[in-house]
């Protein structure tokens, strides 16, 4: 630890700039503990979850409470049975797959949309774009949205969950600033000249220039199906097999038992499944996002200025 | 009708001599041209209609009695008759008031605390510990509402962790999970938990991207750190500040449905019930029928549209940028 804070109290000295006051004593150390409380908030809990999902029952019983910090002894059985190909991996299976056909279905609609509207000059080309624009300005509801799904029959389907969140407008209309803004409009025009079409353009030339933000929107996208709820509450409640979210709710937040699973099998000795595998499907739900977000991180500060704020 | 600002700048770039040849090509010549263009909008198109043009237009049930099992040009008009129905209905009042409530709780909290977060990181100098900060801070925006609400009943809950020190303490167990008086604060606190960071992100940008050479200037002429916030940082993101207001304004209805839905069993349906947990408990899963739940919606819908306009104009007045331009 030492060898690295050295260096870090090092660089602060040099960046602060020269016109740069000081802060007092007062205002720095207010300044760390609210930043320090702040960031415990979110590690603390999130750590408690971790480590009780890997507590064994005896660990868990003697510290009381359904949460600890430091499990007395280590066990991966909740991580067992979460993987033992009952109704907890089947719905883990489902979210991944929902999740991976969702967002390639969302980015053919966006890449295709957003390259489809980035050239000012083209055929329909404003009115289209408005018909994009308005749907920032207005909701449908819930109720209408339902009875289209309905008259689709789509209500109990698993497609109810992907296509009518398919396209966010807003992603949209990043991509396309980004396609019009950053890439080069005489690289377009070269490849033109050469002969390509719009598809070959698309795929050979503004495509590979647009790799990080096209990581970024996917990801958003698969951050979106992951974390999807409501959908699965209003358009599929009658499916046994359910997205993990609602699996979580069912475990954790009401007394219904966990959808799809035969009588006993999570109920095997307790009434309830335990603290251990509650938090283990909680952790279950956290690892995609936490290994997508370096990512998201990385690149999302440049998406966001070059879509939402620049325009 | 005006255009958005996102598409205002970039038509102005383009050179004037590609449109004006557009213009003089005949429809057909053009389709012939751009047929692919279209082709590849057209799926994302297809998207809008099914899914947002075609339910918004089913909204005119909402001035029909519309029953399900008629078709459709059997059903009749009957004026505004499910609106009056709608507000005299006793559960829609307390349901746009607590709708209100979280709103405005959010509105007055939220924004300040995501500036004051923003502005602190902004002034760490080390630019490692700052990027530690911001990735914790930012990662709960990521988190579904499930998850959210089951960390806090985890923590906070009456057998949570904190309940578990205070007992060991000699204290009593919190309620504050199953506690209707409390719900506001809670609400706040998840919202904050989870999207505090969100908006920390967007203001930190906008921080970015102010003039480093006006700080120096200011510290010359001897303003100090207090100062040189109040003229030169809050004047850089106050078009950020005002464009994240109008759509929060605009979206002052829209507080979501599942934080409320997840939490209706604890709490009890009087304090969650907001006007999505409504039109899905009363009507899509409940008694009252489509009719009544699209004018709730419609109700919504229309309110929200009208507030964004109206905040957006409000903006321009003031020598704003706004969402969208004029053209």
């Amino acid at each position: 630890m030492t060898a690295t804070d050295i260096p870090l109290k090092k660089r602060r000295k040099n960046t602060r700039p020269a016109w740069d006051e000081e802060p007092t004593w007062f205002g720095k150390i207010a300044k760390a503990l609210f930043l320090v409380c702040y960031a415990a908030a979110i590690v603390i809990p999130i750590w408690a979850v971790v480590a009780t999902s890997f507590a064994s029952e005896d660990a868990l019983a003697k510290a009381g409470g359904n949460l600890l910090l430091i499990p007395s002894e280590v066990s991966v059985k909740a991580y067992q049975s979460i993987f033992d190909g009952g109704a907890l991996t089947r719905s883990l299976l489902l979210t991944i797959g929902l999740t991976a056909l969702g967002t390639a279905i969302s980015m053919v609609l966006t890449i295709g949309a957003a390259y489809g509207l980035s050239r000012t000059g083209s055929l329909f080309h404003r009115p289209l774009l408005m018909l994009v624009l308005f749907t920032f300005l207005f909701a449908p509801g819930m109720y209408p949205s339902y009875l289209v799904v309905q008259k689709l029959g789509l209500l109990d389907s698993y497609w109810s969950l992907i296509l009518p969140m398919a396209l966010n407008a807003f992603n949209l209309i990043v991509l396309r600033s980004f396609f019009m803004n950053s890439v080069p409009n005489e690289l377009i025009d070269a490849a033109k000249m050469d002969g390509a079409g719009e598809f070959r353009t698309l795929f050979k030339v503004v495509l590979p220039m647009s790799k990080a933000i096209l990581a970024v929107i996917a990801l958003f996208y698969a951050v979106g199906y992951w974390n999807m709820y409501f959908q699965a509450v209003l358009y599929t409640p009658g499916l046994e097999t359910q997205p993990i979210q609602v699996v979580l709710q069912r475990m954790l937040l009401s007394t219904q038992g966990i959808p799809g699973a035969d009588v006993g099998q999570y109920q095997a000795a307790e009434a309830a499944p335990t603290a251990a595998l509650k938090m283990a499907v909680v952790v279950c739900t956290i690892v995609p996002i936490v290994i997508m977000y370096p990512f998201i991180q990385k690149h999302f500060t440049k998406a966001i200025i070059t879509g939402a704020i620049k325009g | 009708m005006a255009a958005l600002q996102t598409s205002a700048p970039p038509a102005a770039e383009k050179p004037a001599k590609r449109t004006s040849l557009r213009r003089r090509r005949s429809i057909g010549q053009r389709l012939r041209h751009d047929w692919p263009l279209l082709l590849m909008t057209l799926p994302a198109l297809a998207q809008l209609a099914v899914f947002f043009y075609w339910p918004s237009s089913w909204n005119i049930i909402a001035f029909m009695d519309y029953k399900t099992y008629r078709p459709f040009w059997e059903n009749q008009f009957v004026g505004v008759d499910w609106f009056l129905r709608l507000f005299d209905n006793p559960y829609f009042l307390p349901a746009l008031l607590n709708t209100l409530k979280y709103s405005f709780a959010n509105l007055l909290f939220l924004f300040p605390l995501s500036i004051v977060l923003a502005l602190l990181m902004h002034s760490v100098v080390s630019t490692k510990l700052r990027s530690v900060f911001q990735s914790i801070v930012y990662l709960p925006y990521f988190f579904s509402w499930v998850l959210v609400v089951t960390v806090f009943v985890q923590v906070l809950g009456s057998d949570g962790l904190v309940s578990n020190w205070l007992l060991g303490f000699g204290g009593e167990r919190l309620d504050i999970m199953s506690d209707p008086s409390t719900f506001t604060f809670l609400a706040w606190l998840q919202w904050a938990w989870k999207d505090a960071g969100w908006g920390m992100i967007i203001f930190l940008a906008a921080l970015a991207s102010i003039n480093p050479s006006l700080y120096e200037a200011a510290a010359v002429d001897g303003a100090n750190r207090w100062r040189r916030m109040w003229h030169i940082t809050l004047p850089g993101i106050r078009p950020v500040i005002v464009l994240l207001l109008i759509l929060h304004i605009g979206g002052i209805l829209n507080v979501g449905f599942e934080q409320y839905q997840l939490q209706r069993d604890a709490i009890g349906y009087q304090t969650t019930e907001v006007l999505d947990t409504f039109v899905y408990y009363r009507s899509v899963i409940g008694t009252e029928g489509p009719s009544f739940g699209t004018a709730a919606g419609l109700f919504k819908g229309v309110i929200g549209l009208v507030l964004v306009l109206v905040a957006n104009n409000v903006a321009h007045r003031l020598g704003e940028q706004g969402i969208y331009q004029k053209s």
